[in-house]
């Protein structure tokens, strides 16, 4: 017997593991749930390295994933970056428009309510040094826009039309140091002058005999010399000086902030009529 | 001499078979190294080694695997078996040789499990498990025994 085992012993090994692999299965079949020893055994053995295996396998998972996430963020981030820099300009634009669309909304208003035709017109550059202020305009002659036409805004006089061309006008501000308009203060009725001075403030000239100013008594174009209509807004007193001679001084704020002025109206000349009840705001 | 090495091949291939092969997996196709493993140790010690070291390491994976005990046992045993004898029968020995032996030899390593577990009254189709799952290991298995193959022979020449 054991002279064939070792004859044949490959065989014979083959024949010994199959029959031992057939009666655990066959043992399994009969009895489901029993012979689990073993099973038991090796899994005693082989669990513990199984699960830091594991371990191992989930860290590097979870660190993959962690990078995954990271880049994702970063793109996300990049993305949104963008996504907040095109919102912003949108919402820049949507501001620029609302605020252009609440000035042109006052100006039809405030169109309807002068009496005589006006022409609404927009500032297509500035002239800001020192010496003079002034803007420009880009209606002209063609338009039927006149010299030394009053030029307003909702909230009051911007200045008069200096320079007329064919399809543009050259206004003076009101702050332009040559510049002189007839104005009143609206509390004691003072006639005086609103003289512009260097370095674009407006100074209010009244004569030593008329009532006395006072600060925040607001300032209205009287009408006297004719190119103004009676009843524009100029401005506001915000500093009152000691008279010195024939003359009693007072700063004034302009009715209009000139440097942000970007449409106006220019009206006729020769308008005669009380035009403060087309500023009830003032 | 060599048994703490066949030590060595039982513990370790169970363990990366368990652990290390799921990460490897491609579009649910995962290898059975231990197929490898047998068929490789096979041809290089003869039937005997192929024999019990595929029915120790079939062993250990239907422990790890929670099946029924014997069945990748048998399975693995027959084919170390049949590895171990190929040199004799063919009288070739080709790095080529191994790699297809791998293949066929998952593919066999299918069939027989699927046989035995009749047994159980395994209810799935074996056309259904040949073509979602025994062929698509076979070929995967072919590819990481060329990889296996190949590494040594590549060094050798340089």
């Amino acid at each position: 017997m054991l002279e064939l085992w070792l004859r044949y012993r490959k065989y014979s090994l083959l024949l010994l593991v199959v029959v031992a692999a057939f009666s655990l299965l066959t043992f399994q079949r009969a009895r489901p749930g029993e012979g689990l020893w073993l099973a038991e055994g090796v899994a005693a053995v082989t669990a513990p390295i199984q699960m830091a295996f594991a371990r191992v396998h989930r860290g590097a998972a979870d660190l993959w994933t962690t990078y995954v996430d990271w880049k994702g963020l970063r793109a996300d981030l990049a993305r949104l970056r963008a996504e907040v820099t095109a919102l912003r300009l949108r919402q820049l634009r949507q501001d620029e428009l609302d605020a252009e669309n609440g000035r042109l909304r006052s100006f039809l208003t405030l169109r309807e309510r002068l009496p005589a035709g006006a022409i609404a017109a927009e500032v297509v550059a500035r002239e800001w040094n020192g010496f003079t202020r002034g803007l420009t305009i880009d209606r002209g002659r063609a338009d039927g826009v006149e010299r030394l036409a009053p030029v307003i805004v909702t909230q009051g006089v911007v200045g008069r039309v200096a320079g007329l061309r064919r399809g543009s006008a050259v206004v003076q501000l009101l702050t332009d140091p040559a510049s002189s308009i007839g104005a009143v203060v609206n509390r004691s009725r003072a006639q005086g002058l609103a003289e512009g001075v260097t370095g674009g403030k407006l100074r209010l000239k009244l004569a030593a005999s008329e009532e006395g100013v006072w600060v925040g008594d607001r300032v209205f174009t009287s009408g006297i010399s004719g190119l103004f209509p009676k009843g524009l807004p100029l401005g506001r007193v915000v500093r009152v000086f000691p008279p010195t001679g024939l003359f009693r001084l007072a700063e004034l704020e302009p009715a209009v902030q000139l440097a942000t002025v970007e449409e106006v109206l220019v009206l006729s000349r020769g308008v005669t009529a009380d035009l403060s009840p087309a500023f009830p705001d003032t | 001499m060599r048994v703490p090495l066949y030590f060595l091949a039982v513990s370790g291939g169970t363990l990366v078979q368990s652990t290390v092969v799921p990460v490897i997996a491609v579009g649910g196709v995962v290898p059975d190294v231990l197929v490898i493993l047998v068929v490789l140790l096979g041809l290089r010690r003869g039937p005997e080694a192929g024999c019990l070291i595929g029915f120790a390491l079939g062993l250990a994976q239907d422990v790890v695997a929670g099946g029924p005990l014997g069945l990748h046992a048998l399975s693995k045993a027959v084919i170390g078996f049949v590895a171990g004898n190929l040199p004799h029968w063919f009288l070739v020995w080709k790095p080529g040789v191994a790699v297809v032996a791998v293949a066929l030899a998952t593919l066999a390593d299918g069939a027989l499990r699927f046989a035995l577990l009749q047994l159980f009254h395994y209810p799935a189709p074996f056309g259904e498990l040949l073509t979602g799952v025994i062929l698509p290991q076979a070929g995967y298995n072919g590819l990481l025994a060329a990889l296996v193959v190949a590494v040594p022979t590549v060094r050798a020449r340089v």
